[in-house]
């Protein structure tokens, strides 16, 4: 039972790096790749938007519970 | 128990001071040159404080001039990503980032002066073990025999600082 971070899925589907959603989302690729990885202890609701407004996408195409 | 061990070295301090007076005048010689050593060593340590060059000259056990708490703290992040992230988390505190060896992964921090202390530094370096990153952080006093609870403060206050930055 996880949460399980698909950013790097929909960043390939959008065909985006990693720094270039940095810049437009204002978040360190550091906090990205960490984020990316899903060793962050938790996600704001701002950045979740702002992801989200960046990739064109829905919260859950990111974040997705694993039984 | 803590306020108590403050105490006991404040008294101690002042019986050291008052046995010297009592025992040495100014112009004797012993006196002056144990005081000349001394602002030597300060000014040797305050000039070689911010090289990681001289880490393990400060950090050494045997180095009575210096007091230093050595930590080690894992984490489930891999080593070169734990190091960039260190670097903007001191960035981000009120921690000053001196010098950073990206080959070695150490990192040399320093704290601001305040009336308790002249300011500690701060050496940390990462190892990977597997999937985890080891990351070990001394902090150490410029020039204090005695640590009035600064180097474990710096310890807790990296650490949260660290928890705060992993919310994203």
């Amino acid at each position: 039972m996880a949460i399980v971070v698909n950013l790097d899925v929909v960043l390939a589907k959008r065909k985006m790096k990693l720094k270039e959603l940095s810049e437009k989302v204002g978040v360190s690729t550091v906090n990205l790749s960490i984020l990316k990885q899903g060793k962050v202890k938790a996600i704001r609701f701002s950045t979740l938007n702002s992801i989200c407004l960046a990739l064109d996408c829905q919260p859950g195409d990111i974040l997705e519970y694993v039984d | 128990m803590k306020n108590f061990k403050h105490i006991f070295v404040a008294v101690l301090f002042i019986i050291i001071l008052s046995w010297r007076s009592y025992y040495f005048t100014f112009d004797d010689t012993v006196m002056i040159s144990t005081n000349i050593l001394i602002i030597v060593f300060f000014l040797f340590n305050l000039l070689i404080r911010k090289k990681l060059l001289f880490k393990n000259y400060l950090i050494n056990q045997y180095n009575p001039l210096t007091a230093k708490i050595n930590r080690e703290y894992i984490f489930d992040i891999l080593k070169g990503l734990m190091f960039e992230k260190i670097i903007d988390v001191i960035n981000n505190s009120d921690f000053n980032l001196v010098e950073v060896n990206k080959e070695k992964f150490e990192i040399l921090a320093t704290t601001k002066f305040t009336f308790k202390s002249w300011g500690e530094n701060l050496y940390i370096n990462f190892e990977d073990i597997e999937n985890e990153s080891l990351m070990t952080v001394n902090s150490v006093t410029l020039f204090q025999i005695y640590s009035s609870g600064k180097n474990e403060s710096n310890h807790h206050y990296l650490l949260n600082e660290i928890e705060n930055s992993l919310i994203v």
